[in-house]
């Protein structure tokens, strides 16, 4: 992974998501997803927002705190391997600006699609529901803990 | 301006927009009441957090107690005096005939010295006069820089000690035949090796990753059985067969047992059964057959229906390195397939040069050191079966020889004690020790080995002290 690079970093994971451009990336893709959603003909606009959400809360949530070590060989020894990608941003320092990044763009989700489902108790409970996955495993408190042992190893 | 439908459009999208922004003022106070908490979370999240490391920071006192609570551990930890490497023995100067173990001599009956070349002051002086024409490393594998005429010349030599058409030789003994078999045997291929072959041919065996069928030791009714079912299992798939490969990989004289391989018989098999004989004639070269050339002139089987003969130089020619001498055919094919060849230093000059004295002195027209070995050992074999209370293993005309005690008081502890015994009345014998990976652990032995200048008497010594050893050791 690290031929042909002059500054040699252990793990790339930790660092790419600083990279320049990677944050409007990601919000560029959302909206993507949006649009797609919103393509197809038998979708309301409350219901694509709703989707959009849910989508990406779990593929958030699936990406940052289920799936562990990186795809490719890296030169720290396997010290990353037992932890999430979540953990592995910034080599595991807390309240980093790609952090607090990510943590929010779950809530501002949340805020947009309550507003574009008019507030309705269902797509209330969905997009609250899903916020909570993405965000709470986000917290420092929740680092390197593993609920009943799931995904330990 | 646009279509009327384009207008109508975006006016329905204002109306869209506007109706949600009326919903707005209708939310559920809940979830507003929500909505505020997280928006305060959020700006409390970007304004007051600052980036801080997962660690935990140790008070003073708390390294402090640390500091006070590390005993370190001990450099040497508590071993029993009795322990082997707190015991060893030292040996001085030449391991000849004679050795000299902790100040004291003794006769050797343990080294594989058979044609006690070891010492031979014309060995020793040809050595001497290579490391001062060509120093004393090759400096490079034979492919890189380190073929020195001295080799071609010792491979020539071989190749027409054997009268077969070429010769290769390797630069350690025990990987000559762990890096011919797969050269040759590769993973598909079909290994016969017989039970009782010594640990560098199973680590051969085991490098070629190619189907092995053991048989048992020099048990040719076995091998025959074995020969048949893969026969059987060719005929079912004749294409498979066609590009199987098939070896038989057995030892002259077997350095576990002291006993012949039955060749003749493995010779006709191999011509219906079409299979090659790969034989390693590290303990039968130089000590079995009228002039030394090993069990092939033992039996008297020309020696070009064996594929491939191997051996070491570290018994009988009393060097370093190993051997293997066939035709041109078979055996160039190992200069490049051969990872101990390819990939090892070449043989040292100097030890080159012992081995090509060694073989002039066997080659002489007078010789009869090879003779006088089968007699010697013929002798001995008698005089060892009539002391009572050992089983000797071994053919007569073998130069080494395997000693057990009789019924279950075969244990290494006692021969052990025997060696020890045997040892302060001035006889070195050993008991022969296994790894614990060999396919077939043989019964535990004390190995003798005899040297061709060992006079009757000292034979008569022997067999006196093993008689006294097994009196002691029963009692």
């Amino acid at each position: 992974m690290n031929v042909g690079i002059a500054q040699g970093e252990r793990n790339p994971n930790s660092s790419w998501l600083n990279s320049r451009g990677v944050w409007l990336t990601y919000i560029i893709l959302v909206f993507v997803l949006h649009f797609i959603l919103l393509s197809i003909p038998y979708i309301t606009t409350s219901v694509a927002w709703t989707l959009t959400t849910t989508i990406h809360n779990l593929c958030n949530y699936y990406l940052f705190h289920v799936v562990k070590g990186a795809p490719w060989e890296t030169s720290d020894q396997g010290r990353a391997r037992r932890f999430t990608f979540w953990e592995q941003i910034d080599d595991g320092i807390q309240w980093t600006g790609t952090r607090k990044f990510l943590q929010i763009v779950p809530v501002v989700l949340f805020f947009i699609a309550s507003f574009y489902t008019k507030y309705d108790k269902t797509h209330f409970l969905i997009n609250l529901a899903t916020m909570l996955l993405a965000v709470v495993p986000k917290f420092p408190i929740f680092f390197g803990v593993r609920l009943l042992d799931i995904n330990r190893y | 301006m646009g279509s009327p439908a384009n207008h109508d459009n975006v006016a329905s999208l204002a109306t869209d927009f506007y109706s949600l922004l009326e919903s707005f003022k209708e939310t559920p106070f809940y979830h507003l009441l929500f909505e505020i908490f997280l928006v305060l979370t959020v700006l409390w999240l970007i304004l007051f957090r600052k980036p801080r490391r997962i660690e935990k920071k140790l008070t003073e006192k708390e390294k402090q107690e640390l500091i006070d609570e590390w005993q370190p551990e001990p450099l040497v930890p508590p071993v029993d005096a009795n322990h082997p490497a707190l015991n060893v023995r030292v040996l001085d100067g030449i391991v000849g005939k004679t050795i000299e173990i902790d100040g004291k001599k003794s006769l050797n009956f343990a080294t594989f010295n058979f044609l006690n070349f070891v010492g031979n002051p014309r060995i020793t002086d040809k050595a001497i006069q290579a490391v001062q024409k060509y120093g004393v490393g090759s400096c490079g594998p034979r492919g890189f820089y380190g073929t020195i005429d001295i080799h071609l010349e010792l491979e020539e030599r071989l190749a027409h000690f054997f009268n077969c058409e070429e010769g290769i030789i390797y630069s350690y003994g025990f990987s000559t035949v762990a890096s011919i078999i797969p050269a040759y045997s590769k993973r598909n291929d079909i290994l016969f090796v017989d039970e009782g072959v010594h640990y560098a041919i199973q680590k051969g065996v085991e490098a070629s990753r190619s189907t092995v069928k053991w048989f048992r030791h020099n048990d040719i009714s076995d091998l025959e059985r074995l020969l048949v079912e893969q026969d059987i299992h060719d005929k079912k798939n004749p294409k498979k067969a066609r590009t199987l490969r098939r070896f038989l990989i057995i030892e002259g004289l077997y350095m576990n047992y002291g006993d012949l391989c039955p060749l003749p018989r493995m010779v006709e098999l191999k011509y219906q059964y079409k299979y090659r004989i790969f034989m390693d004639e590290s303990v039968s070269f130089g000590t079995i057959g009228q002039t030394g050339r090993g069990v092939t002139e033992y039996y008297n089987i020309d020696r070009r229906k064996i594929d491939l003969i191997s051996s070491s130089l570290e018994y009988s020619v009393g060097s370093i390195g190993g051997f293997a001498v066939g035709s041109s055919f078979v055996v160039d094919h190992q200069r490049l397939s051969a990872q101990g060849y390819c990939f090892s230093a070449s043989l040292p000059p100097l030890l080159a040069a012992a081995a090509i004295e060694a073989l002039n002195i066997m080659e002489e027209e007078d010789t009869t050191l090879c003779d006088t070995l089968m007699e010697k050992s013929k002798r001995l074999h008698q005089k060892l079966l009539d002391i009572k209370g050992y089983l000797i293993v071994g053919e007569d005309i073998s130069p080494l020889k395997h000693l057990r005690l009789t019924n279950s008081q075969n244990t290494v502890a006692r021969l052990e004690e025997i060696v020890e015994f045997a040892q302060t009345r001035g006889i070195t014998i050993t008991v022969a020790r296994y790894l614990n990976d060999e396919h077939r652990l043989p019964e535990p032995s004390i190995r003798l080995i005899l040297n061709v200048e060992m006079t009757d008497e000292e034979l008569e010594f022997l067999c006196t002290v093993l008689q006294e050893a097994r009196v002691k050791v029963t009692v």
